[in-house]
């Protein structure tokens, strides 16, 4: 297989991510398969590539929150039947990443972003869906050994139960453990600071760079 | 140098009744201060003194609580809001009430488009907490609406239809199933048209808030499509009333000010994603502005100095608003935003005075940073 054929595929794959085509993708994905190229690169090269283009159009305000769920909806079902291919071998361990929307607050478009682009990004994000509490999103962090706790809302109502989580963490001497990011509508790096946590990001792909930042574009472990 | 000392403009006492004051306005004749609404919600709970909860299903006391936190700050318009599921939870969605903080969605009333089918509009008087809202409406006019204006939050049409089916589920229907968002938009329209008509019934006004309409979350033409002609609808019937319409929209919306003036709508409510200068200068001419004091980092995490600068700005940036100017918090105020703050945000009005003296101010600005 020539590595421009590999390529063409690639491409393909990213172009139809990000065109929110999940025939194609599929279609490409079962092709990719049956040429025997190389899944794990086809992900990074092609799905995440794809989906880190409309990672970039949501930045520019030229893609917005419904085109961003239907690449997701593309890349994962790539995702889906590349995955069961990738060699153990370049399964690294990496970075993981805790998510939630904190109590109280069921506004979990915001999370849903965050979470598939820092999937797209490499991250291994675990997904506590909507309405956590404080504590369960501090043991669900200890239990998988996360790296991270990401924790969004788009109420004002609900932004005590962020400081709680960061609270829940100091008393319990867990701190250190995890860098803690904040971000959604009403928040503020005033508030990340107050609250004590390790970030903010006023939107998903700076939650990408905020991460990038804090782990010195390291997603290993 | 302490700000307070030597940059402090005269406190004058407000001379005016809030009915008083916004007619003055609106006919550019001499008033004390310009309009000021921090936008309060369920911090009428604290000023009352009871729980977040015992306001949602209790006319009685949703209207003791308004009243009081009206007269407690002085502000000019009364809204009756206690979260903006009310609608949608008249139509089947299930809503949560935590006892002591604002209520918020658990499931939308249905998970498909098949069941689009079985969706009602609300009827006001009889469904969900609205008939008690209404009460509530009623109390309040009774007791103040001779001296402010009584309005009751009414959600947007499209913002609505995501309590309906879902947020995550709407958004992708947008792009995937257009016909089956304007059906859910259709359907919140009507139920928004009945319980804008019974708002009135009650003596109140409604005024519109479509947080899902905002350009952070669909795009300008998804906009035009989705959420303008519903807006339209809803203004116009405000205006078959004879009554001014004001439209808040969260987030991001400079994309959409020219769509959001063009639904008619007497008064922009704009966020803090939003520049209140850009947006005088490319929709002044046409509506009334409404903004934007951060709701969090600045009203609930601020200080008074930092509340009284902030006014400072906003009052510079858009005092001179052709079709007018109410300074206001840019969404509604967190319930525990301290009671000195939303003080402060009055007391840099009236601080300010009429007519504004922007240079003093932005001198004031200057000397405080």
């Amino acid at each position: 297989m020539s590595d421009n054929k590999e390529q063409t595929f690639f491409t393909a794959l990213s172009d139809a991510v990000l065109n929110m085509d999940e025939g194609t993708v599929e279609e490409i994905a079962h092709r990719v398969i049956k040429e025997k190229i190389d899944a794990y690169r086809a992900i990074e090269n092609g799905l995440v590539d794809g989906m880190n283009r409309a990672g970039q159009l949501f930045e520019d305000e030229e893609y917005f929150i419904p085109e961003i769920l239907l690449c997701s909806d593309a890349m994962y079902a790539g995702l889906n039947i590349l995955n069961p291919y990738i060699n153990r071998e370049q399964q690294r361990t990496r970075k993981k990443v805790v998510i939630g929307v904190v109590e109280g607050d069921t506004h979990d478009i915001g999370k849903n972003l965050v979470k598939t682009l820092l999937d797209a990004a490499g991250f291994e994000v675990i997904d506590l869906g909507r309405d956590v509490q404080p504590r369960q999103i501090v043991d669900a962090a200890i239990a998988e050994h996360a790296d991270v706790i990401a924790l969004s809302t788009l109420m004002t109502t609900t932004m005590d139960g962020m400081a709680a989580v960061v609270q829940i963490l100091q008393e319990s001497g867990q701190r250190d453990a995890f860098k803690v990011i904040v971000g959604g509508g009403p928040i503020s790096q005033t508030f990340a600071d107050r609250i004590g946590a390790d970030g903010y990001a006023p939107s998903a792909p700076a939650a990408v760079k905020l991460l990038h930042k804090l782990f010195k574009d390291s997603i290993y472990v | 140098m302490s700000d307070s000392t030597i940059n402090r403009l005269a406190l004058k006492k407000d001379a005016l009744f809030p009915l008083q004051r916004l007619h003055a306005y609106a006919q550019g004749l001499p008033v004390d201060r310009l309009p000021c609404v921090p936008i309060v919600g369920n911090t009428a709970a604290r000023v009352l003194g009871v729980t977040v909860s015992s306001l949602r299903n209790n006319g009685k006391s949703l209207a003791d609580a308004q009243v009081a936190s009206y007269r407690r700050f002085g502000y000019d318009n009364i809204r009756v809001f206690t979260d903006l599921y009310t609608i949608a939870e008249g139509m089947g969605a299930r809503i949560r009430v935590p006892e002591d903080e604002t209520a918020f969605l658990a499931e939308p009333a249905i998970e498909s488009v098949s069941r689009i089918s079985g969706l009602r509009p609300v009827d006001p008087w009889r469904d969900g907490v609205l008939p008690e809202h209404l009460e509530a409406i009623k109390r309040v006019v009774q007791e103040v609406g001779n001296e402010v204006p009584v309005t009751a939050a009414l959600t947007g049409p499209f913002t609505n239809a995501s309590f309906l089916i879902g947020a995550v589920n709407l958004s992708r229907l947008v792009l995937k199933d257009p016909a089956s968002v304007h059906s859910l938009c259709k359907l919140s329209l009507e139920s928004a048209l009945a319980y804008a008509e019974a708002i009135f019934d009650a003596g109140g006004m409604p005024s519109l808030t479509d947080a899902m309409s905002s350009s952070s979350v669909i795009s300008p033409k998804q906009f035009e499509e989705f959420s303008y002609p519903y807006l339209k609808t809803l203004v116009d019937y405000i205006h078959s009333k004879s009554r001014p319409a004001t439209l808040h929209i969260c987030g991001k919306t400079s994309p959409i000010w020219d769509k959001m003036a063009d639904t008619r709508a007497d008064c922009i409510s704009i966020d803090n994603d939003a520049n209140l200068l850009d947006a005088k200068k490319k929709i002044g001419h046409r509506v009334r502005l409404m903004g934007n004091v951060h709701p969090s980092a600045i009203m609930l995490q601020g200080t008074p100095q930092d509340i009284r600068r902030e006014v400072f700005k906003c009052v510079i940036a858009a005092h001179d608003n052709p079709k007018g100017f109410v300074v206001a918090s840019g969404c509604s105020l967190p319930t525990e935003t301290p009671f000195e703050n939303i003080d402060a945000m009055l007391d840099a009005v009236r601080e300010t005075g009429y007519p504004v003296n922007a240079g003093l101010l932005e001198e004031i600005v200057n000397n405080s940073l």
